[in-house]
């Protein structure tokens, strides 16, 4: 793609701030900080992945993954209501759920192991666990409203924190899983997944660009079952004082 | 040997109450097995101080003693099954009365005590309640009483009870006053009742909390509190709660 095809497509966003304009939306700061910001960042990590891949050095690889991990847990955790600990709880969710996708792909054989593969690969897994993360605090923080009784009469009837905020994560959990699967469901008819898409404008044969989609929207299903289940281990102390009452 | 229960100076802070205080300097014992019901108007804290006896909210001031021991020495799971806590607007969790009822067992590994579970759901008027009934859809008054069974089978030696029989009818709060004294005689569990049904508190209670102005203002046997209060604002809260009626 040449330089002036990327300045052309600047014309989606014109149309996106036309409309925002005629229907007075209040969009308009939004729109423009969103597109310069996915331009700077994408053709930034365009440069910095020309690097690593050509230095090829496992130390350029996990500076990359590590800022990955970095951003995505900031982001994840701002749906915490600033519960204190929060950050590091959802970096070392997203950093076992990357350690355990990545590790079985690399073990069974599925993937090689260079920066080509691992970067973009675990890029993906640590997005979906983001993405499970951040909808597992936003979906605690409703219920944490709306079950407040219920986890509050079981305290009163001797449960543990565990025993009386088990039914309340088991939802959350549920939650914040359903949307990986119902992508999965809906794949092939509804959307045509970024990889595979990408792939085939490259030129790859369909085929292969299927197989590689499937492999990754498997390793979906196991990052967002570990990130869920993890995050919620991980968390549930934080909505409890020392002394087992909920916070405020 | 320890007293059952002490309140040193206990205090709760609160935007609207007098001097930034929704109660302050709230100081009692109790020595050994009683009924005790806290009266006063709307308002006073007599709700939230029974959930700082829960250990549900943390006192701005102040200290608790149970058995001698503050909540520290306690595990909070131990506290809140000695000292149980029964909300005014009752809480049913997902799934059937018997779920409900069968909480106590699950949680703490015991057995279910079904017999001594239909004996008091009979006694509260529940003897014709079908126990698989998803618990959500029993009316106020079955939901109510459900949740005190619930907490009944804890057999905690302290109950906190919160206004448990203002949505019940007549026959209801009735049995449910009696089975209350009952237990009270015969396994010496110490009820501190909250209640606005000052009938209530003379005929079945021992001793009356009365709290106004953001204080303990009288800690006296029953009959004392009825036939002489201490106090200006109790004459007038008598007055007043008389000829409501």
């Amino acid at each position: 793609m040449s330089s002036m095809s990327l300045w052309l497509s600047i014309s989606f966003v014109l149309i996106a701030l036309l409309l925002s304009l005629w229907q007075k939306l209040g969009l308009e700061k939004e729109i423009v900080i969103s597109t310069v910001r996915c331009a700077v960042q994408l053709l930034v990590i365009g440069y910095v992945l020309q690097v690593v891949f050509h230095a090829d050095h496992p130390v350029y690889l996990a500076l990359v993954l590590t800022m990955m991990i970095a951003v995505a847990s900031w982001n994840a955790s701002r749906r915490g209501d600033r519960l204190p600990g929060v950050l590091w709880r959802i970096a070392a969710t997203l950093t076992t759920s990357t350690v355990v996708t990545m590790g079985l792909l690399l073990l069974l054989g599925l993937i090689e192991p260079t920066p080509q593969y691992l970067i973009p690969l675990s890029g993906m897994i640590i997005g979906n666990a983001m993405l499970v993360s951040g909808l597992f605090l936003s979906h605690m923080k409703r219920e944490m409203n709306t079950a407040r009784g219920e986890i509050e009469t079981l305290l009163c009837l001797g449960a543990t924190k565990r025993q009386a905020i088990h039914d309340v994560l088991k939802r959350t959990v549920k939650a914040s899983m359903i949307p990986t699967f119902d992508t999965m469901k809906t794949i092939g008819l509804v959307q045509l997944p970024d990889t595979m898409t990408g792939m085939i404008i490259a030129g790859a044969n369909p085929l292969d660009a299927v197989r590689y989609q499937i492999m990754i929207m498997f390793a979906f299903s196991s990052s967002a079952a570990i990130s869920a289940v993890l995050v919620s281990l991980l968390c549930y102390r934080l909505w409890f004082t020392r002394e087992s009452m909920l916070i405020p | 040997m320890a007293p059952l229960l002490e309140l040193e100076q206990l205090g709760k802070r609160s935007s609207s109450g007098p001097d930034g205080w929704l109660f302050a300097d709230l100081s009692a014992v109790v020595e050994e097995p009683a009924i005790i019901h806290i009266l006063g108007k709307s308002g006073q804290g007599k709700s939230t101080l029974l959930r700082i006896l829960a250990l549900l909210t943390r006192p701005d001031s102040g200290s608790v003693r149970l058995a001698g021991k503050p909540p520290e020495q306690w595990t909070p799971e131990r506290w809140r099954m000695t000292m149980s806590y029964v909300a005014q607007q009752p809480v049913m969790l997902p799934g059937s009365v018997e779920d409900n009822l069968r909480t106590i067992s699950r949680l703490h590994q015991r057995s279910f005590p079904a017999d001594q579970a239909r004996a008091w759901m009979e006694q509260l008027g529940l003897g014709g309640l079908d126990w698989s009934k998803p618990a959500d859809q029993l009316s106020g008054g079955e939901k109510q009483r459900v949740a005190l069974v619930r907490s009944l089978l804890l057999r905690p030696t302290v109950l906190l009870l919160d206004e448990v029989t203002a949505s019940l009818d007549a026959l209801s709060k009735q049995a449910t006053e009696q089975l209350l004294a009952d237990l009270h005689r015969r396994e010496g569990t110490t009820l501190i009742w909250v209640t606005h049904d000052w009938e209530q508190a003379r005929s079945i209670g021992q001793r009356v909390w009365f709290m106004a102005d953001g204080r303990l203002l009288e800690d006296a046997s029953s009959d004392l509190f009825f036939d002489a209060p201490a106090s200006e604002e109790a004459r007038r809260f008598l007055a007043a709660a008389i000829l409501e009626g």
